[in-house]
């Protein structure tokens, strides 16, 4: 990663914050509930290159890493373009780290780890896929004999079941019966037991981050408008001080997101999982309860179709348990440290930064 | 997207490994024949001859000029120190305040004659100091002060009364912040100002107060005519409130905000094994536990590295030791839920002496430093709420 890169990811982001603001409109957002592809909006992104900014330079990218994008990637959750273009950034970046060039269309990963048999055919099953229903290609790792594969497969090759979730967007269930994979290399070192879970994880953490410091501007805005017993609700300090803890909430997950970005760009697989767990706990406790305050600032006017605060906290409920909920990371990270001993535990943390 | 407040990524480099290798090996050999309830007191743990020992090696006042007693070393290597001290739960109390607090102030606005007296004796951990800020009508409002110094022929008469002033007994200086001008309640936060004292002064009289796990660490201290030279003042007369302000960034902003109760940690783990019940539900609430000590670690990290590079981030500070209090008031809570041990303390049992000690100990540790209201305040107030 260049010095150079951090003056792309400024202006990609501000390129690509002009253009959310102007396009993802209430409208939008009501219409992606309906299956309906915002195909004008993709096009606009993908001539400002944002697809491909993960994706390294040599198979046609940006190059840039995980933690020059936090903010960029931060953006998906808090202006909610209702496009997969957080999903396609990563498959283009792993995709990129196996020498592949990614197909210049909208692509769905599947977290789950599939299997490859000797004929290099892909069965398995990924309870939730997002925007499978309108992505041609899932971008996967299956786990063969020995090696783990990364593999691109054809959404016409899978059996897609829609699955309704709180934040209605396109999803299904994906199911592989020997599907023959479109492109199947060795899956990156970057990659470790849980596949392509864990930088969805991190994916959907940075969204998580996005959407909770949204919300934090959206409370402050409504706390310094609305109007009660004669004064402003910001004014009372029961509703100053939820509203601080919820900028708390939004730090840490902002925090923890930023630190697992820079694991992944470390290269190392258990480091780049550990990070992933540590922000999707972080991240999904922060959502949970952020949500919760946020509902109680805004009253029963938050709590409407009408008004958009619903749009970020069905997300942040969504999200939550998206790619392993906090509770499913918080196991798996808690059994790694009980298996490794008290000893390990705090020379693991100071050690775990690369 | 602009936010309220900013963590830039900050980050320990491999090359002071060596310097944490040297620290817990030191700490591994001095931590013999320290019971649970000892490690639990964390930094408020007060032994001058542990602390003597921490300045022969150099690791008290690491970064202030070699001319003063100090080390000359960076605020990162002081930072592997200081966070493994707090991991294993080492009594640093005597030199604590001296070195986070009392010698980065003078430093910064200290006297000439004031640096070269006393900054060696904080380095080589010969020297005590506490803080004197509260008073028992002015507690979280503290620009209500009323304790006074008055001017007097070569210098000042202070009179009044300081309180939860830890470790005054033992200590042997206090800062102590005093009304030089005007009243409480005209001029509040006007008209304060800093004097380094002298514990033994005379007319100066300090009487312990027993807390509720049966210690004495708090003091109150009673002023009668105390006097103090011209040359105690510490930074600019009635400049007091902007002085300590500054001080409080630093008192709020490092490991010991979210690290005090951490030695909880891995005794649970082992507690666990011991019991056999290392299943799905200790499993979550030491991952979480683990989550939130990274989280924490990066927010302090970063927090660091604004202040080496001369910003002053008291919002960010203020968040973090909200989160960090409230980390370390989880952390007995989460001992209870996954060892189900009967609520003794048994001679011997680490984990049993620690864990009654930090039950007691962790109410007050959203009080000490500003209490979790006042941090809720400072932080909406950066939000643009009032």
């Amino acid at each position: 990663m260049s010095r150079d890169n951090d003056d792309i990811a400024g202006p990609l982001g501000d390129q690509l914050a002009r253009l959310f603001a102007k396009t993802v409109t209430r409208e939008a957002l009501v219409a992606a509930e309906h299956n309906v592809f915002d195909a004008a909006l993709w096009n606009e992104i993908s001539e400002i290159g944002a697809a491909l900014a993960l994706a390294a330079e040599s198979v046609g990218g940006a190059g840039l890493a995980w933690a020059q994008a936090d903010g960029l990637l931060q953006l998906l959750g808090s202006q909610l373009p209702p496009v997969p273009l957080g999903e396609t950034m990563l498959a283009a970046w792993v995709l990129g780290l196996a020498g592949i060039e990614a197909p210049a269309a909208p692509l769905a990963v599947a977290g789950a780890l599939l299997q490859i048999d000797g004929d290099g055919c892909v069965s398995g099953d990924d309870a939730l896929v997002s925007w499978a229903p309108q992505a041609q290609v899932i971008v996967a790792v299956a786990q063969g004999a020995g090696a783990r594969q990364l593999v691109l497969l054809s959404t016409l090759d899978a059996e897609l079941t829609p699955q309704r979730t709180l934040d209605r967007l396109p999803a299904a269930r994906a199911r592989f019966r020997g599907a023959r994979p479109l492109q199947a290399v060795a899956a990156p070192a970057v990659l470790g037991e849980t596949g392509l879970l864990a930088p969805l994880a991190v994916l959907r953490a940075l969204q998580l981050a996005g959407s909770l410091s949204q919300v934090l501007a959206l409370c402050i805005d409504y706390a310094n408008t609305r109007s009660q017993f004669g004064k402003t609700i910001g004014k009372f300090q029961a509703i100053q001080h939820q509203i601080a803890e919820l900028a708390e909430l939004s730090a840490a997950a902002q925090v923890a997101a930023g630190y697992a970005a820079r694991q992944l760009d470390g290269g190392d697989a258990a480091a780049a999982e550990r990070g992933a767990a540590v922000a999707k706990i972080r991240a999904a406790a922060s959502a949970t309860r952020g949500a919760a305050i946020a509902h109680q600032v805004f009253g029963a006017i938050g709590t409407t179709d009408e008004h958009l605060l619903h749009y970020h906290t069905r997300r942040l409920w969504q999200w939550r348990d998206e790619a392993g909920s906090d509770g499913w990371w918080a196991e798996r990270l808690g059994r790694q440290a009980l298996a490794a001993g008290a000893a390990a535990l705090w020379t693991g943390i100071t050690a775990s930064a690369p | 997207m602009s936010t309220a407040f900013h963590y830039p990524a900050f980050e320990i480099p491999r090359e002071l490994d060596g310097l944490r290798r040297e620290v817990r090996a030191f700490l591994a050999e001095a931590s013999q024949g320290w019971s649970g309830w000892d490690i639990g007191h964390s930094w408020t743990g007060f032994d001058r001859a542990f602390s003597r020992e921490v300045g022969r090696r150099g690791w008290i006042g690491m970064t202030w000029p070699r001319a003063y007693g100090g080390h000359e070393r960076s605020a990162l290597e002081r930072y592997v120190v200081v966070e493994e001290m707090l991991a294993a739960g080492a009594p640093v109390g005597a030199h604590w305040v001296g070195d986070r607090q009392s010698g980065p102030l003078m430093l910064r606005i200290g006297s000439e004659a004031q640096k070269q007296r006393f900054l060696p004796k904080i380095a080589s951990g010969e020297a005590a100091f506490c803080i004197g800020l509260s008073e028992p009508g002015s507690g979280s409002d503290l620009a209500s002060l009323r304790s006074r110094a008055t001017r007097v022929d070569g210098g000042w008469k202070l009179n009044g009364r300081k309180i939860w002033t830890t470790y005054a007994s033992d200590c042997d200086f206090m800062i102590g912040l005093f009304r030089s001008q005007g009243t409480a309640e005209v001029d509040k936060h006007k008209g304060l100002s800093q004097y380094l004292i002298d514990l033994q002064s005379s007319g100066l009289e300090i009487r312990p107060i027993v807390d509720l796990t049966g210690e004495a660490h708090f003091n109150e201290i009673v002023f009668d005519d105390v006097f103090v030279p011209d040359e105690s003042l510490v930074g600019r007369e009635n400049e007091g409130w902007a002085q300590a302000n500054a001080e409080l960034a630093f008192e709020r902003s490092g490991p010991d905000r979210y690290m005090s109760s951490f030695p909880l940690l891995p005794l649970s783990i082992d507690a666990v094994h011991a019991a056999g019940t290392a299943d799905r539900l200790s499993a979550r609430r030491i991952g979480e536990a683990l989550a939130d000590v990274v989280t924490l670690r990066e927010m302090s990290l970063s927090i660091l590295g604004q202040l080496a590079a001369g910003h002053m981030p008291a919002q960010e500070a203020a968040l973090t030791k909200d989160l960090g209090t409230s980390f370390e008031q989880r952390l007995p809570e989460l001992v209870r839920e996954i060892t189900d041990n009967a609520p003794v303390i048994t001679e011997g049992d680490t984990l049993s002496e620690m864990q009654a000690y930090l039950v007691q100990s962790v109410p007050s540790y959203s009080l000490r430093g500003g209490t979790r209201e006042i941090m809720r305040g400072i932080i909406a107030r950066g939000l643009g709420l009032r």
